[in-house]
């Protein structure tokens, strides 16, 4: 589920958008994409800055993959792949500030996430990444975001292989922007940064914002759709269906990525 | 040529100096018409140098554009910050199409759109205590000439947080994100730190440099002036905007 909480200082809003499942390390559900890009909405015509973060140990762990099994013909993993990309696509066009807090881990749909932000806060040993063909599942909805965070032959390799690296690492690739020693900050710094956004200038931040996107469309010819097309283009396919199918929940909390 | 920016040759190499060091460098209209000229001195030589250094006299290299000509009421309309705008962003394309490569030699600061000037060159230069950044937001200006140029020298995520964050940072963090290519310790090591590289780059054969200056310009879109003039024009709407031009007149006094 998610909750929304609005924290104010000096006049300047900032709208905590938090993915708040801790037992399921905070695992996507359709609904939790939706509500998330309808609140990132409100705070936007509110004024506010949004900060999305994650309630308990982690960030978010990526799509709750027990939904997915249990709809083996592929429609909950495609309503999460269309979720995420819409998420990605309306946190980067708001006008207002957009923080990520990447505490602890950011996996597979919750590494996606980080596409949509103006700015990523994570702690050195938080684990990142998107290993998701494992899965039979291919990540390129998150790609076309990712592009514009990291260089193309490290977008590249995130998207390919099916390994994570940690917030140090991601530090370097230029995927997260803030970096914390102690997981236990991420949150705190990420608000701070939040606030010192929210405090600049609205009309030069959104002209700034706004351009930064043409000119990304403009030299990486964003590819939105074409990645959220690839990805649902797989979705229910044998492979996936065997490889979902083969994961025990039984003996797992997290339901979520392994 | 008028003497707000003068071109010296060396050899192999040249150096564009910007020179109106009581303003910082700040960049005005006839300082940019003067830089224009050096281009066209230098466009129009059979053979180019190999090497072009672009530098500030005086103690800072760039220190953004000139308060005098983007506050309306001080220029005495919109043309005049209109026309500085449009003329930025037509020398950074001159400067990124031209055959030599370009190193930017930036002592003490490089501002707004001074510090576009050094992202657009090939190799940018500075010492670890100078100061540099895009504060435009923070005026509540929009720094888009200069953005194409910041997202193709440190990518699309970095640009995006340095131009949406303002502020300013030491050449040290620069050089950690990419913005400045070879950093001395010191202003005292900034000179031979250049010459090094300088020398360096100079041994290199000059139509490999060009053709390889070439292929990444157009690998990487740095053709499309287009972007830069659409550029100028949302700079120019933003600052003509009530709460920009107060943030400028408040700063001038």
């Amino acid at each position: 589920m998610i909750t929304v909480e609005r924290e104010q200082r000096d006049g300047v809003g900032v709208r905590v958008i938090w993915l708040d499942r801790p037992d399921k390390r905070n695992a996507l559900t359709p609904g939790m994409l939706t509500e998330r890009v309808s609140e990132a909405e409100t705070a936007a015509v509110a004024g506010d800055a949004v900060l999305l973060a994650g309630r308990g140990k982690a960030f978010c762990a990526g799509f709750d993959l027990a939904m997915c099994q249990a709809a083996p013909d592929g429609s909950v993993m495609r309503l999460l792949l269309t979720g995420l990309s819409d998420a990605c696509r309306t946190l980067r066009t708001l006008n207002h500030p957009v923080v990520v807090a990447a505490h602890g881990a950011a996996i597979a749909g919750g590494c996606a996430l980080l596409g949509g932000a103006d700015v990523v806060v994570a702690d050195r040993n938080a684990v990142l990444g998107d290993p998701v063909v494992k899965l039979g599942v291919s990540p390129a909805v998150s790609v076309p975001f990712l592009r514009q965070s990291v260089s193309d032959g490290h977008a590249r390799a995130r998207a390919i292989r099916p390994e994570t690296f940690s917030g140090d690492q991601a530090a370097a690739r230029g995927l997260v922007h803030v970096l914390v020693d102690d997981a236990n900050d991420v949150i705190e710094r990420a608000l701070d940064e939040a606030f010192r956004l929210a405090a600049i200038p609205s009309n030069a931040y959104a002209s700034t914002k706004q351009w930064l996107n043409t000119i990304e469309s403009i030299v990486h010819r964003r590819e939105d759709e074409a990645g959220l097309e690839a990805s649902l283009g797989l979705t229910g396919n044998a492979e996936e269906r065997e490889r979902l199918g083969a994961l025990d929940f039984g003996s797992s909390k997290k339901g979520t990525t392994p | 040529m008028s003497e707000l920016a003068t071109l010296t040759f060396d050899g192999p190499s040249a150096t564009l100096t910007l020179n109106r060091p009581e303003q910082r460098n700040a960049l005005s209209t006839d300082m940019l018409a003067a830089a224009h000229a050096c281009l066209d001195e230098l466009e129009a030589k059979a053979s180019p140098p190999t090497v072009l250094v672009l530098t500030g006299s005086g103690k800072s290299f760039c220190a953004g554009m000139d308060l005098k000509q983007v506050i309306i009421e001080d220029a005495g309309g919109i043309e005049t910050p209109k026309a500085l705008l449009t003329s930025l962003a037509k020398l950074t394309h001159r400067l990124r199409l031209l055959p030599s490569v370009t190193v930017a030699r930036v002592t003490g600061a490089a501002i707004g759109g001074g510090c576009g000037l050094a992202c657009v060159c090939d190799i940018a230069i500075t010492h670890a205590d100078s100061t540099v950044g895009f504060p435009e937001v923070d005026l509540a200006l929009c720094p888009a000439v200069v953005a194409p140029w910041l997202v193709r020298k440190i990518g699309a995520g970095p640009a995006r947080r340095v131009l949406l964050s303002g502020g300013v940072m030491s050449g040290t963090d620069a050089h950690e994100l990419g913005m400045i290519d070879v950093l001395a310790d010191s202003l005292d090591e900034l000179a031979a730190a250049t010459n090094a590289a300088v020398r360096s780059l100079c041994s290199g054969g000059p139509l490999a440099l060009r053709a390889t200056k070439e292929l990444v310009n157009s690998l990487d879109g740095s053709l499309d002036l287009d972007v830069l003039l659409r550029g100028a024009e949302l700079s120019e709407k933003v600052l003509s905007t009530d709460d920009a031009q107060a943030r400028l007149r408040a700063r001038r006094k």
